[in-house]
C-alpha cells in the first residue's frame, strides 16, 4: 500500500472497467512521472466531459451543444434514420461511410428477460420525429441478439403503421471469416437473406 | 481443474469484462451452470450465435474456481423460428425466466429440462396461443412440487364446486371454506386450467377465448406468488 494521494488515485483508477489493481498502479506511477501539464490536461478532459456533455435534443447522441453535429449537418438526408441502441453505435456506423442519414439512439434494447419495456426507451420521441421530420425509412441497427431482435420487431410493429419503411441490418457471414466456423443460426440467416448476383 | 462435457439450454447471458459473456445454462445433469464464453462479443468469435438464449447446445467446459469456461460448443437444436415474432420471444422469455428462478446449481434437473425443451419446441413449431405459457407455468409448478389444486378444494380437500382461487391456499377453493385473498373465477375456469395442466404441450386443445386470458392471469399470479418474484418478461408489453 502506498501513501496518501498515490493510493487514492490507484483506488479511483481500479474502479474503472477492465482495470485491476496492478494496471491501476502502473497508470498512477506513469502519471506521477509525466509532465505536470500532461496530467493536468487529462484531469481537465475528464472534468470537461462531465460538465459539458449533453444528449442531443433530437436524436439522443452525446454532444456538446443543444443538437449534435450530425443533426445540424444540412447535407445529411433527413428522410433516412438509423435506429441504434447506444450512442457508441453511431461511431461504428459512421466509420462504414455508407450511411448519409441521421440517427436515433434508443438508449438500450427491449429485454423480455431483463424486464426492460418500451417505456424505458426513446420510442415515443421516435414516433414524434416520424410525424415532424418527413422520415421515409428507419434502418434498425440493433445488435443481432435476442434483445436486439425483439427491439427491431417492436420498431417494425409500432412504426410501420405510421407509413414509414422499416428495414433491418442484414445478418450473415463476417468478411474474412471461414464458412467452416459459421454457426447454424448465422448461416441460416445468411441463406434466407441471400442476394441475387 | 478438469475438462468435462455437458449439454443444456441457454437461459440468459450478460456482458462480462471486455468482450466476454457469462452464459447461464440449464443442464439436465447438473442443473444451472454459470459459464464464461471468452471473446464472444467480438464479431469473429468462433462461438457466433451458438450461445444465444433458447439454444440447446452440447458443451465442452474447462472447470474453473467460480465459473467454468466454455471451450467448445455445438448446436443440438436452435429453436430459431421462435425468434421471428415478438410475442413468441416474450413467451420463450417467460419460460426461461421461470426456469431460471426455480433451477439451482449442481442439482440434476431432468424434468425441468425436458419441460423447457418441450415448451420451446412447441413455440418454435408455431404455437401462438397464450394457453401454451399457461400450461407451461402449471407444469412448472408441478415439477417443483407446487401443483395447484384444481379438481378439489385446496382448503378442505372435498370435490366440491370451486369458484374461487386462493394463491396462498394453493389452488381452487370451495365456497364453504373461508379463504383470505381468494379471487372469484368464471364458472368452468378450474376445469379449463385442469385440462391445460394435464395437456401435452405439443398438442394443446383448441384455445377458448372466453377462458384463455383469465387462465393465464391465474397461472401467472400463482407462480409469481410462490416464487416471490415477478415474471418481468410478461410485464414487458403491459405498459
Amino acid at each position: 500500500m502506498f501513501e496518501g494521494p498515490v493510493q487514492r488515485l490507484i483506488d479511483e483508477l481500479s474502479r474503472l472497467p477492465g482495470i485491476g489493481r496492478k494496471s491501476a498502479q502502473r497508470l498512477a506511477f506513469h502519471l506521477l512521472n509525466v509532465e505536470q501539464a500532461d496530467a493536468r490536461r487529462l484531469a481537465q478532459a475528464i472534468m470537461d466531459m462531465r460538465d459539458q456533455v449533453k444528449t442531443c435534443a433530437r436524436c439522443f447522441n452525446v454532444t456538446g451543444s443543444e443538437e449534435c453535429s450530425i443533426c445540424r449537418d444540412l447535407r445529411r438526408d433527413p428522410a433516412m434514420v438509423c435506429v441504434v441502441e447506444r450512442a457508441q453505435d453511431i461511431v461504428v456506423v459512421e466509420k462504414t461511410q455508407e450511411f448519409r442519414g441521421r440517427y436515433h439512439v434508443l438508449g438500450g434494447a427491449l429485454s423480455p428477460i431483463g424486464g426492460v419495456g418500451p417505456g424505458q426507451l426513446h420510442f415515443a420521441e421516435l414516433r414524434e420525429r416520424i410525424g415532424n421530420e418527413g422520415i421515409e425509412e428507419l434502418i434498425v441497427a440493433t445488435n443481432p441478439t435476442v434483445e436486439g431482435d425483439a427491439t427491431a420487431m417492436y420498431v417494425a410493429r409500432e412504426m410501420k403503421p405510421l407509413g414509414v419503411r422499416v428495414t433491418r441490418l442484414a445478418s450473415g457471414l463476417p468478411v474474412g471469416g471461414d464458412l467452416d466456423y459459421a454457426d447454424e443460426l448465422t448461416l441460416g440467416r445468411a441463406l434466407v437473406g441471400r442476394q441475387e448476383m | 481443474m478438469a475438462i468435462r462435457s455437458d449439454q443444456g439450454i441457454v437461459l440468459r447471458s450478460f456482458p462480462f469484462g471486455e468482450a466476454d459473456r457469462v452464459v447461464v445454462i440449464l443442464s439436465p445433469n447438473h442443473g444451472k451452470l454459470r459459464t464464461v464464453a471468452k471473446g464472444i462479443r467480438k464479431t469473429k468469435s468462433r462461438f457466433g450465435g451458438r450461445l444465444e438464449p433458447f439454444t440447446h447446445v452440447d458443451l465442452v467446459l474447462y472447470e474453473g474456481r467460480n465459473l467454468d469456461t466454455i471451450t467448445q460448443v455445438s448446436v443440438i437444436e436452435t429453436f430459431s423460428h421462435l425468434r421471428d415474432d415478438l410475442d413468441q420471444v416474450i413467451a420463450a422469455g417467460t419460460m426461461v425466466e421461470a426456469v431460471d428462478a426455480v433451477a439451482s446449481e449442481g442439482e440434476p434437473s431432468l424434468r425441468l429440462f425436458l419441460l423447457l425443451q418441450r415448451g420451446l419446441r412447441a413455440l418454435d413449431q408455431g404455437e401462438t396461443s397464450s394457453d401454451l405459457v399457461t400450461a407451461f407455468l402449471l407444469k412448472l409448478a408441478e415439477v417443483i412440487g407446487l401443483a395447484p389444486a384444481l379438481d378439489f378444494c385446496a382448503s378442505c380437500g372435498r370435490q366440491a364446486q370451486t369458484l374461487r382461487f386462493g394463491f396462498a391456499a394453493g389452488g381452487a377453493v370451495c365456497d364453504n371454506c373461508p379463504t383470505e385473498g381468494a379471487v372469484r373465477l368464471r364458472p368452468g375456469l378450474t376445469a379449463y386450467l385442469s385440462v391445460l395442466a394435464e395437456a401435452d404441450l405439443a398438442d394443446l386443445p383448441q384455445p377458448d377465448p372466453r377462458f384463455s386470458g383469465e387462465a393465464m392471469g391465474i397461472a401467472r399470479r400463482f407462480v409469481e406468488y410462490h416464487l416471490e418474484r415477478r415474471l418481468s418478461s410478461l410485464a414487458v408489453l403491459d405498459e
